[in-house]
């Protein structure tokens, strides 16, 4: 896979608006067939590096390849093979479903002889072939970002983009849009993700990046992102129970230093507070349960550390080890 | 290099195209404004007005005013597409966010927008004169066809006017002033209502660097059918110049809009 030219190809990306810098020098290769995931707080410059690919966003300086073109010389011809799902949906409200997608398709240069049938064939695909004939205004907000991947299908891209596709949308339509992206993914469709939802990076992704402040502060598989940052269990209490939890950890840690060998539950334990909840992560799940029930806690929820822990890590906004 | 110029005529007619088929959708409601104006006009101007002046440049004040009126509504309809209707398309409906994904770029954008309000002149001069006419007040009916070409050029000069306030207003209530003070001053003060001599000249002057003025003249003399020849080729030049000039100011404006 690596042989074959990356789809994507960013070295030393930057781009400036004025004084401020919202990617700093930004490295990344997308490769063909991958699901790639970029995420990052709001602010963090995905959605500026999305808009550069297709040129909607001029870079200040660096190098960026699309299909091995530069976006500033060959944005047509990048455009043709790409299919965006953009952040807003920005569907014509003036026109009906089907008067959208004509247009779209006329855009992108779809033979006007197969041109209905394509757009019929993508609505059913998207379950929305009912609505084919009816105004933008009166669809769901769940119809509308399915219609947008419609729109962004038209042109039969080798490259999909994803910005933020399930932002704002019940878990029913979010399960559904992920099951339409995995199949284009299985069928070879290259697919570049941006994502606040940690979950959906981690069941859609093969490779993430995790931009923070317009820089890369990770990247891996989801898989090699946990086991790199954020390794282990998690338990979570309510803030409530602030007191308890901070003094059990400094008993446990008092009786870890004059213990002779070490305890069964001796492993670091590292803690996190914020607005909504307190964290302790520990190795093992055994050793984070033993912990709680021997200082008598009672944790919401014990679990696995996933993506989301990954991220507030390197985001800078959690599981300091300041406790 | 062909094959490019001609994909990018492809992409402007389909946003020219993409307009009509959001105009058709209300045409009377749009339509309206640009047949009922003139008719006001001609109505309180020219025939009550009109009726004390008989010798306005050696003819009645209603076959003086009527050419002009074909030229005013086709500033109107162009100015109001490209800045309330094209900055209300750009801010509010993001329209061009999503085209921006596809081939389609700032200078499709531009051109296509230019196109349509070149071609809703065209059909508004055309229309106007036609029923200007069948009140007796154009000498040759047969030159009316040619008050289309008029139509088309001072649209899209007017419509690079527009477009470049759109471009460079911060928000929607702007357009007041660049309305207060060029759009109405460009209406009253280009020879639709009198004619142009009597302007003071350094206004004059500064009247012709913009389309409307030619277009007065251009409408005038298809109207009385005097010097027609020279008339079209001299000011269709200028407006056709001032569309270059305009449009691609407009361009750059938009493109920084457009791209970031």
């Amino acid at each position: 896979m690596a042989l074959s030219l990356p789809v994507v190809s960013a070295r030393g990306l930057v781009k400036a608006f004025g004084s401020f810098t919202a990617v700093k020098g930004l490295d990344l290769e997308v490769h063909k067939g991958e699901c790639f995931g970029l995420l990052g707080p709001n602010g963090a410059g995905k959605s500026t590096f999305i808009g550069m690919t297709y040129g909607s966003v001029a870079r200040t300086s660096g190098d960026l390849s699309v299909f091995g073109l530069d976006p500033r010389k060959s944005a047509r011809a990048i455009k043709k093979r790409l299919g965006v799902v953009t952040q807003d949906n920005a569907l014509d409200e003036s026109l009906s479903v089907r008067e959208n997608m004509r247009l779209y398709a006329a855009f992108v240069g779809t033979n006007a002889r197969v041109v209905d049938a394509r757009i019929v064939e993508l609505l059913e695909y998207m379950n929305l072939a009912h609505k084919a004939d009816a105004p933008i205004g009166s669809l769901s907000g769940g119809m509308k970002r399915r219609l947008v991947f419609v729109r962004a299908l038209l042109c039969n891209p080798d490259l999909l983009i994803l910005d933020e596709p399930t932002t704002g949308l019940d878990p029913a339509v979010r399960h559904l849009l992920w099951g339409k992206v995995r199949e284009l993914h299985a069928k070879g469709t290259t697919i570049l993700l941006t994502t606040h939802y940690m979950h959906e990076a981690e069941v859609l992704c093969d490779r993430i990046v995790i931009m923070n402040r317009g820089e890369v502060s990770g990247h891996g598989s989801p898989r090699e992102l946990i086991a790199q940052y954020a390794p282990g269990f998690v338990g979570l209490f309510d803030v409530q129970q602030k007191a308890r939890v901070t003094e059990a950890l400094s008993v446990h840690r008092a009786e870890k230093r004059t213990a002779p060998a070490p305890l069964e539950t001796s492993s670091d334990f590292t803690f996190h507070e914020d607005a909504s909840m307190i964290t302790v992560r520990g190795p093992t799940l055994e050793s984070l349960s033993s912990f709680c029930s021997a200082r008598g806690l009672v944790p919401s929820q014990l679990r696995p550390s996933n993506l989301e822990d990954v991220f507030l890590k390197l985001t800078g906004q959690g599981l300091s080890d300041d406790a | 290099m062909m094959h490019n110029v001609l994909d990018s005529a492809r992409l402007c007619g389909h946003i020219t195209r993409r307009n009509w088929a959001v105009y058709r959708k209300d045409l009377f409601a749009n339509i309206s404004p640009s047949l009922a104006d003139p008719a006001l006009i001609m109505v309180s101007l020219g025939l009550g007005l009109g009726s004390y002046l008989s010798n306005v440049n050696g003819m009645p004040y209603m076959n003086f005013l009527a050419p002009g009126l074909t030229v005013a509504t086709t500033l109107f309809t162009s100015f109001f597409e490209t800045s309330y209707g094209f900055y209300v398309r750009m801010t509010f409906e993001n329209v061009f966010k999503a085209m921006l994904t596809t081939p389609i770029g700032p200078a499709e954008v531009v051109m296509g927008e230019l196109v349509w309000v070149g071609l809703k002149g065209l059909v508004m001069a055309l229309g106007v004169s036609l029923v200007l006419a069948c009140f007796g007040l154009a000498s040759q009916p047969l030159l009316l066809p040619l008050v289309g070409l008029m139509g088309f050029l001072v649209g899209v000069a007017c419509g690079a006017i527009g477009l470049i306030s759109s471009g460079l207003i911060r928000n929607i209530n702007q357009f007041q002033t660049v309305y207060s003070f060029l759009i109405a001053p460009l209406y009253f003060l280009s020879g639709i209502f009198f004619p142009i001599e009597q302007l003071w000249t350094p206004l004059r002057w500064l009247a012709e660097v913009f389309p409307l003025i030619h277009g007065v003249r251009m409408a005038q003399a298809l109207f009385w059918n005097v010097e027609v020849v020279q008339t079209l080729a001299l000011h269709g030049g200028i407006v056709l110049v001032q569309a270059l000039v305009f449009g691609s100011i407009a361009y750059r404006v938009i493109h920084r809009k457009l791209v970031a």
